[in-house]
């Protein structure tokens, strides 16, 4: 009985030990966000208890939460494997509207059964946002150009290419013609809904599976253990005779597909088409990328912070409507939690490679 | 291709190559001294931000200048004390603060001025164009430097400052020993965080004069997110330049080259792939010259 609680006791000083710095980082945020209101003039209590309402309490804006968490928790995903092997993405966006955008095209003009259609529309768009994801690894390996750069820039390409097509060769000329967006995929090829008076579909499930799917190769594989040791020590790594570049190839082109289920995410089980802009007008892959900061890249807290992040901002627009107060609140508050939760990630990664130099040392 | 297009080309070239070439300096002073300064984007954006503002509510262009500049710097100090002080990781200070000033001047967009996109207004003041006096009136010159504003020649000033005082002056010298190795530089009672702190508000100051040019430079608005990249843009035109203040000047103009060019194609290619002209350039330039590095 007594090592029954001690065993207990311990889960939950581990469990606190991993939450403490998020949950402290979020009280300071929401501090923050308090004062700004006030400054509005509103009082904070009521927008809080407002802004939580419609994001987690009614069960129709939790919903609204869980599908905008959908697209967030697979690009926290993308962030958080190529930042684990030390590898700083900010290109998930980019490799999001290439793929998604790649999928929808197929989707739209192959012929045949809709299974195959839908098979080829999403592996071509996985391969796709792969692809683009290589780009910046192979130029970093061959004429060692910063990753931070080149991903960042081709999120800039990559959105104006595709708007490029979406206004003109794919524009939709049937209705209005003022929305710059493609004609709606087939009914068939699209994500079911899982509730008949909201918008929640499938997309969550395949959220889901994909969180399941990284933890797996993070904790199960030998690939994770090598991409992990990578981003710990890239010295002791290659000591331990691990291929850095393959590892590299293969964390990349998997950040690429994954972004890519995040958008189609979004197009298949949202949208049904692609809009110009919609997937970086909602910044869904820089949400993402704090939900994996906040959260210390464990794909489970990432997977929480990302939901709480995607409810502050359904609970953001929704106190836009009602009271006035413009819905970039919510962005400000998480970029403060990020920032607060900062200056902590610091002293665990000097502790973390400090240890592992240690350890190196003691094998040498 | 006569020689007015050309001097109207060199004119747009000039125009956008001082917000890059401000901010690239600001990049290459943090760099000499040894700190990976990733706000660069935040610092010229929130810049954009409040000269607009300051310049819609005063009427006068030289308070926007000084409040843009003093803006930039408060979020240069912010990288200071976080990442310099604190210790915090590089990527996600910067990172973070890249998002929350894009988040906060769209929110204070709409609260303060009710808009939503962007901020043009009738009343907003330009900076003073220089047209100088005998110059002017020479053809090819006269289109080149036509409507330049003082910050476009400035710019040059300080690169050039910002050499002579790294690379001529003792205490630079005792700035670059801090980048170089920050314990020895310490162990010989050099004050080395404090040079790194004074180091990266210097660059927010740069990144918000930058800014500043960037509102009211060629156009006297603000656009949500109007910095679009060339903080990052900026950022690779100080590591094609060795982080050295003079031939940050020469990518600079490169990048401003290809901000020219492209402005200059959208009469024949839609604007949408010519507004990927400088992203892609980028990219080919970094990936051109690292080989040529790699070679030495």
């Amino acid at each position: 009985m007594k090592k029954n609680d001690n065993g207990l006791s311990l889960v939950l000083l581990r469990g606190w030990a991993a939450l403490r710095q998020p949950l402290i980082a979020i009280v300071f945020g929401l501090l923050i966000g308090a004062i700004i209101i006030v400054a509005c003039g509103e009082s904070p209590l009521m927008v809080y208890a407002e802004m939580f309402q419609k994001s987690f309490i009614k069960p129709y804006y939790l919903f609204s939460t869980l599908v905008r968490s959908t697209p967030v928790i697979i690009c926290a995903m993308a962030v958080g494997i190529s930042w684990r092997a030390g590898y700083i993405n900010l290109g998930v966006e980019g490799q999001m509207i290439t793929g998604a955008f790649i999928s929808t095209v197929v989707a739209l003009f192959m012929p045949g059964p809709s299974f195959l259609v839908a098979i080829v529309a999403w592996v071509l768009g996985m391969a796709a946002g792969a692809a683009y994801a290589l780009i910046p690894a192979i130029l970093t390996w061959k004429f060692n150009v910063s990753m931070v750069i080149t991903t960042l820039m081709m999120n800039y390409v990559a959105s104006y290419i595709t708007s490029y097509f979406v206004t003109y060769p794919l524009k939709d000329t049937a209705g209005d013609g003022l929305s710059i967006q493609t004609p709606e995929i087939a009914e068939a090829l699209r994500l079911p809904r899982l509730s008949s008076t909201t918008t929640f579909n499938a997309g969550f499930i395949i959220a889901i599976a994909v969180v399941v799917l990284i933890l797996f190769i993070s904790r199960k594989t030998i690939f994770g253990y090598e991409s992990k040791m990578g981003g710990f020590n890239p010295t002791f790594a290659q000591y331990g005779g691990t291929k850095q570049v393959k590892v590299m190839m293969i964390t990349m082109a998997l950040a690429g597909a994954i972004a890519c289920v995040a958008g189609n995410a979004e197009v298949f089980g949202l949208k049904y088409r692609y809009t110009d802009g919609m997937l970086s007008t909602t910044s869904y892959a820089w949400t993402g990328l704090q939900s994996a900061l906040i959260a210390g890249l464990d794909p489970i807290g990432m997977t929480v912070v990302a939901i709480f992040l995607s409810g502050l901002q359904i609970g953001g627009s929704a106190i836009q409507r009602s009271m006035g107060i413009p819905l970039e609140i919510a962005n400000i508050i998480q970029c403060c939690i990020t920032l607060f939760v900062s200056v902590k990630i610091t002293i665990r990664f000097v502790k973390k490679s400090k240890a592992a130099a240690k350890e190196g040392g003691k094998q040498a | 291709m006569n020689s007015a297009y050309i001097a109207s080309i060199i004119n747009a070239t000039l125009r956008s190559t001082t917000p890059i070439l401000l901010a690239a300096l600001g990049s290459a002073i943090c760099s000499r001294v040894g700190v990976f300064n990733v706000a660069l984007e935040a610092q010229m954006l929130i810049a954009t931000f409040t000269s607009i503002a300051v310049n819609y509510f005063t009427g006068s262009a030289l308070l926007s200048v000084v409040v843009g500049v003093a803006s930039g710097a408060l979020i240069g100090a912010i990288v200071a004390v976080l990442q310099v002080k604190y210790k915090a990781a590089d990527m996600v200070v910067g990172t973070a603060l890249n998002l929350l000033t894009t988040a906060s001047t769209t929110f204070l967009l709409y609260l303060v001025f009710d808009r939503r996109g962007s901020l043009i207004d009738e009343r907003l003041v330009s900076l003073t164009k220089i047209n100088l006096p005998v110059i002017k009136d020479i053809p090819f010159v006269g289109r080149v430097l036509e409507n330049l504003t003082f910050i476009d020649y400035i710019c040059y000033i300080i690169a050039i400052a910002l050499f002579i005082y790294l690379f001529k002056t003792v205490s630079g010298f005792r700035d670059l020993s801090v980048g170089i190795n920050k314990t020895a530089a310490e162990s010989l009672g050099t004050k080395a965080t404090a040079i790194q702190m004074r180091m990266v508000i210097l660059s927010g100051a740069l990144c918000g004069l930058g800014g500043v040019a960037l509102a009211m430079g060629q156009v006297i608005m603000f656009t949500e997110n109007m910095t679009s990249g060339r903080g990052f843009i900026a950022m690779a035109a100080a590591s094609l330049g060795m982080s050295h203040p003079l031939l940050t000047i020469v990518s600079s103009l490169f990048f401003g080259l290809c901000q020219s060019i492209g402005l200059a194609l959208q009469n024949v290619i839609k604007s949408q792939l010519t507004t990927a002209i400088p992203y892609i350039a980028t990219i080919i330039a970094l990936v051109v010259f690292s080989k040529r590095n790699k070679k030495n």
